[in-house]
């Protein structure tokens, strides 16, 4: 059936060429001819007038202070400067003569955020999407993947679930989804910026191991440059300004660009750690008046994390555990230190109260600290979130600063006035008046610090408050965070930047918590065997069961025979694994509201159908009919074979069915941003607040609105690196997985006729 | 994706800033040419939409329907939700099926968890979101102003109502049929009409249409 399947498809996709581009491993030579950018909206250009030739093989670092148009400089080489923007564009790139991105994958792109390029929910198909975008047929794609993935150094079976790779993992299964296509030219976008060292040093030897196989011509941009060093040759400045000032051997224009680069904030190798720039604001400011008692301190304890799937499952794993108890105390900095997934993160969320420890707890002077209300928290914490481009509440600077102490009533003149000289203190002074979601990302990092600490409460939490951050603002944050120590505040941050580490007067070392043993997987029910359009398909076709019956009797009869058939469907028949546990249960669940629609339906028929209780019982009973095989059958599909069938089978469009699956498998993570949001105004005083209708109907808009935000910058994100791996011109893609109808999809779909049958025999 | 086609917006852009007001900016030529931000932006604007309408499902079947369980036809006046993720779509990607598309797809995802309706959720997408397509198709793309976004929103409702009279009010007289998809149609025109275009100028301003009409006039409106 596969092979079948396969051979069908070398006829339907093959012969666009795939097989004669694949043919080269060179580098190619990129041109750029006075390329200007500017974005619509902006005044000035990101770009200004920029002309420079790569020759093939090269490998080039291009670096810049921040806003320097350096991801822009790289868009534009790849052809995607209107990916994901609108502007106008001047002059010309070209590659080895022709435009950028002719053929698919010509340029390979890894972005900065880990998974910000992942498209599919297993490592395998995430390589092979741009195969599939080639039109590769199915069969020749297994030995590339692990081909690519080999050259990236990533050890993972084909079906691990992108979900479950680290950072520094996610950043390589990027770089091995662009080799797969054989580019001339990789860009990379500050692929470490996000990374810890141990990880960063992984991507940057799977870069090494890469350019060494395939000698292409290559594009990093860093701002961290010493460990680069030795890996290129030629190096880039852009300044400001996005005028590009120097150009030459990197060691060169290293030695003799010394001071400029220190100047834009460049972590120039060898040059001393910048000196804190403490604020004036803080220090002669009214040192904390309530930072004088030690408020809030954790016992040993364990946090669960749970996931929740798109299917409505849930997925709990032991996210964090801290050995001994913390109690920051005043005028101290403690940092919380350990690999990726050592729950960092996590600790500091739950001493804010947004995670309740599975054991152990977080003690506000004998109270849980989840207890707290909104504007209790707010008085005794401030955080400050990884992302703070999202948990921005204020309409101006101004505003956005003053939000907690406006929610705590402290809104007063003198403290208007701090807000003012903090800012000035923070170079935010200028920008007082404006949107603070336009700010860069090192003015919001020390926009969010600010908000965060402008009321003093005795305790902030800062999540990796220096990572990406150049010179400068690496010297505004530290700086900031010192005078708030010195203030006789508490702080804990989880880094793992040495220099901060090495400021700290604690530091809690964090390792990943040890999981509980997985527990077996339960048989399969019967209808679990069926794909995901059988299983559709089934609780469809209940629709016409419901329509048909005229007469209750007939219903009561239809309804008997539906529940003979979800016995038969979630009989978990026999063999390995434990009996699957609460199948009836969840059915139950998913008919609560059918049985309220139920109800709701009959009563309005007797009301409004002429007051006639047959007719009313007959109706209620159809919406039983008709939503009875969804609740058995819906919860088995399985969202990540969705899409291969609707394409495959239903032959719909390949490019909306791909965006849908890539969407679907982002699902799981909408959980957590929203999460994020809330605590974000919670430990701003401006929770939920359950007593209120208004206030919690406003909170959930405004929770909702930062999340299609998020997703939104999501999908801009995702659709950059997919078009950098041919997606554009993907209209007769293939598909790395196979979706097959078998047998058990027809006896689903059988299965459900029954009630049809028996509605129209049983009836009048 | 080709160069060619931004030129076009570029000249888009200044045409109607020296209109004036009342003009929308449309997207990039050709109307059918989905780019990839489109196509990853309505699946992506549908999955978050449909948790959301999930959510309001939640709300709907429990407390709501406490409320509405005196006179159904009045349930209908908190529908108007359910047809806002076909509204946002089309508003903020202009393109022929933009609307449905975003519609079924924030359909589907508040399916897989559970609704008190089933698969027939899918179904209701599909029929709501003709609806609102409908609107934006008789106004032949050009337009997406408040007016526009209040018809598509209403158009949904009688789409629903008439698909509805073949499910869950079958037996209602027709005289309640007609009044619920009138309903329908003043919850959709307010809630997902008037709501959808706010929703959509808000997400402009936050900086999160940029590559898309809306973020355009706001950019352009701003500049003034």
């Amino acid at each position: 059936m596969a092979s079948d399947v396969a051979s069908r498809e070398i006829g339907a996709g093959g012969g666009d060429g795939a097989g004669l581009t694949r043919a080269r491993t060179t580098g190619g030579h990129v041109t750029l001819t006075g390329v200007t950018w500017r974005p619509f909206g902006r005044r000035e250009p990101v770009l200004r007038d920029v002309s420079v030739s790569l020759l093939p093989g090269e490998r080039v670092l291009l670096v810049g202070p921040s806003g320097s148009g350096k991801s822009t400089l790289l868009r534009a080489i790849a052809g995607l400067l209107e990916t994901a923007d609108a502007g106008e564009l001047k002059g010309s790139v070209t590659i080895d003569g022709h435009i950028p991105g002719s053929r698919a994958g010509e340029v390979g792109l890894v972005l900065q955020e880990p998974g910000a390029g992942v498209v599919a929910s297993s490592v395998g198909r995430d390589v092979a999407f741009g195969l599939e975008n080639l039109g590769m047929p199915r069969a020749a794609m297994p030995a590339d993947v692990t081909t690519a993935l080999a050259a990236v150094g990533l050890d993972k079976s084909h079906d691990t679930p992108t979900s479950a790779l680290s950072g520094g993992e996610t950043q390589r299964l990027a770089l091995a989804g662009a080799l797969a296509l054989q580019p001339s030219v990789l860009l990379l976008d500050e692929p470490t910026a996000m990374l810890d060292p141990g990880h960063a040093a992984q991507v940057r030897a799977s870069v090494k191991g890469a350019l060494t196989a395939y000698p292409i011509t290559s594009v990093v941009v860093e701002h961290v440059l010493g460990p680069w060093v030795d890996l290129v040759d030629r190096m880039l400045v852009l300044d400001d300004d996005g005028r590009l000032v120097a150009d030459g051997p990197v060691r060169h224009v290293l030695e003799q660009e010394r001071q400029r680069l220190l100047d834009m904030g460049i972590w120039v190798p060898g040059a001393p750690s910048p000196s804190p720039v403490m604020p004036a604001a803080l220090r002669a400011g009214t040192p904390g008046q309530r930072a004088s008692s030690q408020d809030i301190e954790a016992t040993a304890l364990t946090i669960d994390r749970t996931v929740r799937l798109v299917d409505g499952s849930t997925r709990t794993r032991t996210a964090a555990a801290l050995e001994s108890g913390l109690s920051p105390q005043p005028g101290s900095a403690t940092s919380l230190v350990g690999p990726s997934g050592s729950g960092k993160s996590t600790v500091l969320l739950g001493l804010a109260g947004a995670l309740t420890p599975a054991t152990g707890e977080v003690l506000a002077k004998d109270r849980p600290v989840a207890d707290l209300s909104t504007s209790e928290l707010a008085a005794h914490v401030g955080w400050v979130p990884q992302w703070s481009s999202s948990t921005i509440i204020g309409r101006t600077v101004l505003d956005e600063v003053l939000v907690a102490s406006r929610a705590l009533g402290q809104e007063t003149p003198e403290r208007v006035v701090e807000a003012h000289a903090l800012l000035t203190s923070l170079g935010l002074a200028h920008l007082e008046g404006a949107d603070p979601r336009e700010l860069s990302g090192g003015e919001q990092r020390r926009l969010a610090i600010a908000s965060a600490i402008l009321h003093r409460p005795p305790l902030l939490l800062a999540d990796e408050p220096t990572v990406g951050q150049d010179r400068h603002t690496w010297a505004a944050v530290v700086g900031l965070l010192d005078a708030y120590r010195d203030a006789g505040g508490a702080v804990v941050v989880s880094t793992h930047d040495a220099a901060l580490i090495e400021r700290s007067d604690d530091v809690v070392e964090l390792s990943p918590p040890t999981q509980a043993p997985a527990v077996d997987q339960p048989r399969r029910v019967l209808a679990a065997n069926a794909g995901p359009l059988a299983l559709l398909l089934g609780a469809l076709v209940a629709i016409p069961a419901g329509i048909i019956p005229g007469h209750w009797r007939t219903s009561v009869v239809v309804l008997a025979v539906q529940v003979v058939l979800a016995v038969v469907a979630l009989w978990a028949g026999r063999g390995p694994g434990p009996r699957p546990r609460g199948r009836l249960k969840r059915v139950a669940l998913r008919m609560v509201p059918g049985l309220i629609g139920a109800l709701s339906v009959g009563w309005s028929t007797w009301l409004l159908g002429g007051n006639d209780l047959t007719t009313a019982f007959t109706a209620a009973l159809r919406v039983l009919i008709i939503v009875l095989p969804s609740a058995v059958l819906l919860p088995l599909v399985d969202p990540d074979r969705l899409g291969d069938h609707l394409a495959q089978r239903l032959r719909m469009p390949a490019r909306p069915v791909v965006a849908l699956a890539a969407a679907l498998q982002r699902v799981h993570t909408f959980g957590e941003v929203w999460s994020e949001i809330s605590l974000a105004r919670r430990v701003r005083g401006l929770g939920v607040d359950t007593r209120r209708p208004v206030a919690l109907v406003k909170h959930l808009a405004t929770v909702t609105f930062g999340l299609l935000v998020r997703t939104l910058r999501m999908a801009a994100d995702l659709a950059v690196a997919m078009d950098a791996r041919g997606f554009a011109s993907a209209s007769r893609r293939t598909w790395f997985a196979a979706a097959p109808w078998r047998w058990p999809d027809t006896l689903v779909v059988l299965g459900a006729l029954v009630p049809i049958a028996v509605a129209l025999l049983a009836g009048p | 994706m080709a160069t060619p086609t931004t030129e076009s917006a570029a000249a888009e852009t200044s045409a109607t800033s020296l209109t004036g007001r009342g003009r929308s900016i449309l997207a990039t030529r050709p109307l059918l040419g989905w780019r990839t931000v489109d196509i990853l932006t309505i699946a992506f604007l549908g999955a978050a939409l449909g948790i959301a309408f999930w959510g309001w499902g939640v709300f709907y079947s429990g407390p709501l329907s406490a409320i509405t369980f005196g006179f159904a036809p009045l349930g209908g006046l908190f529908a108007g939700p359910w047809f806002l993720a076909g509204v946002v779509g089309g508003l903020v990607v202009r393109r022929p099926g933009a609307a449905l598309f975003c519609e079924v797809t924030a359909a589907l995802v508040s399916m897989i968890p559970g609704t008190e309706w089933g698969a027939t959720t899918l179904v209701s997408g599909i029929v709501q979101g003709l609806g609102t397509e409908l609107a934006f198709a008789l106004l032949g793309y050009r337009a997406f102003g408040i007016a526009a976004a209040v018809l598509a929103g209403a158009l949904a409702g009688p789409f629903a109502a008439f698909y509805e009279s073949f499910t869950w009010i079958q037996d209602w007289s027709m005289a309640w049929k007609v009044a619920y998809a009138g309903v329908l149609a003043l919850s959709g025109a307010v809630v997902a009409g008037v709501g959808g275009w706010l929703l959509t100028k808000a997400l402009a301003a936050a900086g999160a249409l940029n590559a898309f009409p809306p973020g355009q006039e706001h950019r352009e409106n701003r500049a003034v």
